[in-house]
């Protein structure tokens, strides 16, 4: 049956490539589906026994349960692993279709309308035209010298580069997700720096072709060479339609020599209702790798959204003197279960990593940082910083701290401290005296609460951050 | 892999058909995970499978105490004492107590109580422990004087496992200090795996001490299982060092109000020594307290672990937690891990933890040197300023001058 069913797809192959939208791999993970995902993609040989080695690894390896958050067990059978693009016939027509509960967001966010169209998918003017915006911002990035496409063109244009660092960071025989990530991944972003060059812009998933879906097995490689600097901005404040339940992505990053790579993410999928039914399950892998001398990693992070958040932004820092930085605000509302927090390794000398994170948890929610600090035996001179600050909303929901800390060098230094609270009693009663209502009161001070992160957000990000965090939590005081 | 043990509860004499049906169930509930590794998220930072797999060639449990020795009593401080000799109770003292308000006997095995969480080696100690004692405060009673446990291991023991239990409580409104004070002549190696209950009922006031006499080649895993009525203190110094390795576990269940909690440890490592703290703080009703402060000084190739826990449940409103735990690495070769971890489910609480490990601060050391201190010297003096906070803790006047004598000893052996 499932093969018939590949012969029937397999038809459209050197058919017409415009209607390739309405493809959709059979359901079910097996070798033949990979070979769909490859073959619908036109990928080199080497990039399918690549996606094949993931594939057996993946047989020997069970899922983690270690996680505090448990979710219904997933039938890998039952999924579909490629589905380009829907056809125009199946997208909303208008604005009317869209839930009024999503447009109220949009107004509060202030999002403009042709956006609020283009975030739901729905075929957007000329006037708004994302391609056009993309191509003239394209021209000056090729007169740098800097690659910036999806990874599926990255294969067949730059081979070599994707050769070369893909799977470097996350290994293909990592953990449960990820390898399923390497086995299956549809598309995502490729990034190249060439050396001594600075990215004039901030590069974002914003301004790439087909950027709305780039489905739920994402991939994404960024590489900074000697010398260079990139900013790189992933999701966006509005929240996002989409009906894949498991999203789990891959985010690769190398830092050479010298090299600094600032990559951060605002993520706000669908939560699931009041209730806690529906919603998104976020099982991400982020990774960089400062392997060269004074490199620098940092993410930033702003999770808001998904039923289901597991995410770790690592950096190993290899090279000496590199420096690895988290900032985080994870906030969770109703039934969301967040578990999200860094790794950071030490292997070179002098090297340093500050992790900030920021904890909000309401309703029933669980709310948890997990981190490992680990500084290896030759990494000499070492220092970290941790601060994990929690706080609770309501005493119905969780907030959990828990930091491994290893270490293993005489010379080095590693501080944490964690607190957990309420909102101050006291503060609120001050903004309540100054004509502040309950709601912009508890607004005003969580946002207080999580500044050092917000700063660490480019500018046109941080604004809208703010307000994504008073929207978060509505309707959890009072 | 040969098995490095072998252990039978027929070893154990005078046992009834139902006692030896339930030790049977609990050790194939052991034999089939055997001694925790990595794997084990209690042992995370423990391998206690390679660390017994790599010293021990067949550990058993069929070592016959043979009642003879004599112990050296401390002549520092009056004191009452319980001697117990390879986990049995052998004799007991209370000459500055009033009798009657004491009951001291050896542990009742038909009742036995096991900690709420089945980790592998208190399943173990269901099925092997022998011997132990069960200790009572009457009502109302303060003890005078601190108590002594002499706890002896025989110089013949070898490649065997001691297991007993130990039950204490304290009626309401009875105080009492105990100093757990381990000691053996054997240079064998052997592996002692104890479970005590401690009860506190409303009111008591419990003051815990435990040190180790000698370096040793022992290792040593304890449980030590605490509830808390209303209105309780209980303050706990870890002090031990110097055993091969040790794995202190210690659950507090703050299960009435008031109930307040703490624990110290000041510990010095050498050599290959391998110390863990595990602690699981449950705060389970509200307006109580619980303090934690750990300190480590490490050095040559041992290595300190601190596995800390506060849970608060949703009830435990007005809670108030603190952890701490510092750690100083005097070599390249030394490690320290830390885990502290919070849980927490009520709103209007006050918990904060906070770990930082490092080494000694060289400035202070030139500073030390530049006023005509040997470098040496100034080590010595800095290892005790960081110790200090936690010695100055230490209850009892008398006791408390000996166990710094005692602790500064080791520091300096070094």
């Amino acid at each position: 049956m499932k093969t018939e069913d590949l012969k029937n797809s397999q038809e459209y192959k050197y058919g017409f490539t415009t209607d390739v939208e309405n493809i959709r791999a059979p359901k079910g993970l097996n070798e033949d589906t990979i070979k769909f995902i490859s073959n619908i993609k036109k990928e080199p040989n080497w990039m399918l026994e690549w996606r094949l080695k993931a594939f057996n690894r993946l047989k020997a390896l069970k899922e983690p349960n270690w996680q505090k958050p448990k979710y219904p067990k997933i039938n890998y059978q039952d999924l579909y692993y490629y589905s380009a693009p829907k056809s125009s016939s199946e997208k909303p027509t208008s604005l009317d279709e869209i839930d009024p509960k999503i447009l109220e967001t949009y107004k509060k966010l202030g999002i403009p309308l042709d956006e609020q169209k283009r975030l739901n998918g729905i075929a957007v003017d000329a006037v708004f035209d994302s391609v056009s915006v993309a191509t003239t911002f394209k021209d000056e990035l090729t007169k740098k010298g800097i690659i910036f496409c999806s990874i599926s063109e990255a294969i067949q244009k730059h081979p070599d580069l994707v050769k070369k660092y893909l799977g470097s960071v996350i290994p293909l025989s990592d953990h449960y997700f990820a390898t399923l990530n390497s086995a299956v991944f549809t598309d995502g972003s490729f990034v190249y720096i060439p050396p001594n060059t600075r990215c004039p812009m901030e590069l974002s998933t914003y301004f790439r072709i087909n950027a709305s879906e780039t489905g739920q097995f994402e991939r994404t490689l960024i590489i900074a060479d000697k010398g260079s600097y990139v900013s790189y901005l992933e999701g966006c404040t509005a929240p996002m339609r989409d009906e894949n339940q498991l999203h789990a992505a891959n985010v690769e990053l190398v830092a050479l020599d010298d090299a600094e790579i600032k990559y951060s993410t605002v993520q706000n999928w669908y939560p699931g209702d009041e209730n806690g039914v529906g919603g998104i399950y976020n099982f991400v892998t982020k990774r960089g790798a400062c392997r060269g001398k004074n490199s620098k990693i940092s993410w930033t992070q702003v999770e808001t959204g998904s039923a289901i958040t597991w995410k770790y932004p690592s950096c190993i820092l290899q090279g000496d003197n590199s420096v690895g930085e988290f900032y985080s605000i994870a906030i969770t509302n109703n039934h969301q279960k967040a578990d999200t927090g860094t790794k950071m390794i030490h292997l070179g000398k002098n090297t340093k990593s500050k992790i900030i994170s920021k904890g909000i948890s309401a309703g029933k929610a669980d709310n948890m940082y997990r981190g490992l600090v680990e500084v290896k035996n030759k990494a000499s001179n070492s220092r970290n910083y941790t601060q994990c600050d929690s706080l609770l909303m309501g005493n119905k929901c969780g907030a959990h701290t828990i930091p491994y800390i290893k270490n293993n060098n005489s010379t080095s230094t590693i501080e944490h401290e964690a607190t957990t609270t309420k909102i101050n009693e006291e503060q609120l009663y001050y903004c309540n005296q100054r004509g502040l209502d309950q709601e912009e009161a508890v607004s005003l001070i969580v946002n207080g609460f999580c500044k050092e992160v917000l700063q660490q957000l480019p500018m046109e990000f941080a604004v809208e951050a703010q307000k994504l965090v008073a929207i978060s939590l509505e309707g959890s005081v009072g | 892999m040969k098995n490095f043990y072998n252990f039978k509860v027929n070893n154990i004499k005078g046992l009834s058909a139902q006692e030896k049906e339930f030790r049977n169930k609990e050790l194939d509930l052991f034999s089939k995970n055997g001694f925790p590794n990595r794997r084990e998220e209690a042992w995370k930072f423990t391998d206690l499978n390679t660390i017994l797999s790599k010293n021990f060639a067949n550990i058993k449990n069929d070592y016959i105490s043979l009642n003879e020795k004599k112990f050296e009593l401390i002549k520092e401080f009056d004191h009452n004492y319980l001697f117990v000799l390879d986990g049995n109770l052998v004799s007991n003292e209370f000459k500055f107590e009033d009798k009657n308000k004491v009951l001291i006997k050896d542990y009742d095995y038909k009742n036995q109580i096991s900690a709420s969480n089945q980790n592998s080696l208190n399943l173990l100690n269901n099925a092997l422990a022998t011997g132990g004692y069960y200790l009572e405060i009457s009502k109302d009673y303060k003890f005078k004087k601190p108590l002594v446990v002499y706890n002896h291991f025989s110089e013949s023991i070898k490649e065997q496992i001691i297991s007993y239990k130990n039950s204490l409580i304290l009626n309401e409104n009875s105080e009492l200090t105990i100093f757990n004070y381990t000691d053996t002549n054997s240079k064998n190696n052997f592996f002692v795996n104890s479970f005590d209950y401690l009860k506190l009922k409303k009111d008591s006031n419990l003051k815990n001490i435990f040190l180790n006499k000698e370096r040793c080649n022992c290792y040593f895993h304890s449980y030590l299982k605490n509830d808390l009525e209303q209105n309780t203190n209980l303050d706990n110094y870890i002090l031990s060092t110097g055993l091969k390795f040790n794995k202190t576990d210690i659950e507090i269940n703050l299960n009435e109000e008031h109930a307040k909690s703490s624990i110290f440890s000041a510990l010095s490592l050498g050599s290959e020594e391998h110390q863990e703290i595990k602690t699981s703080i449950n705060h389970n009703f509200k307006n109580c307290q619980s303090y934690q402060k750990i300190k480590n000084v490490l050095n040559d190739q041992s290595t300190g672990v601190y596995q800390g826990k506060i849970f608060v449940k949703q009830e435990a409103q007005k809670t108030d937690a603190y952890q701490l735990s510092k750690a100083l690495l005097l070599n390249d070769n030394a490690e320290f891990d830390a885990k502290p971890e919070l849980e927490i489910y009520a709103d209007d609480v006050k918990c904060s933890h906070g770990s930082t490990s490092g080494s000694i601060d060289l400035n202070s050391i030139h500073y030390l040197k530049s006023r005509g201190i040997p470098e040496k010297e100034a080590y010595q003096m800095l290892i005790n300023g960081f110790l200090s906070e936690i010695l100055e803790k230490l209850p009892e006047n008398d006791l408390k001058r000996f166990l710094i004598k005692k602790i500064g000893r080791q520091i300096n052996g070094y």
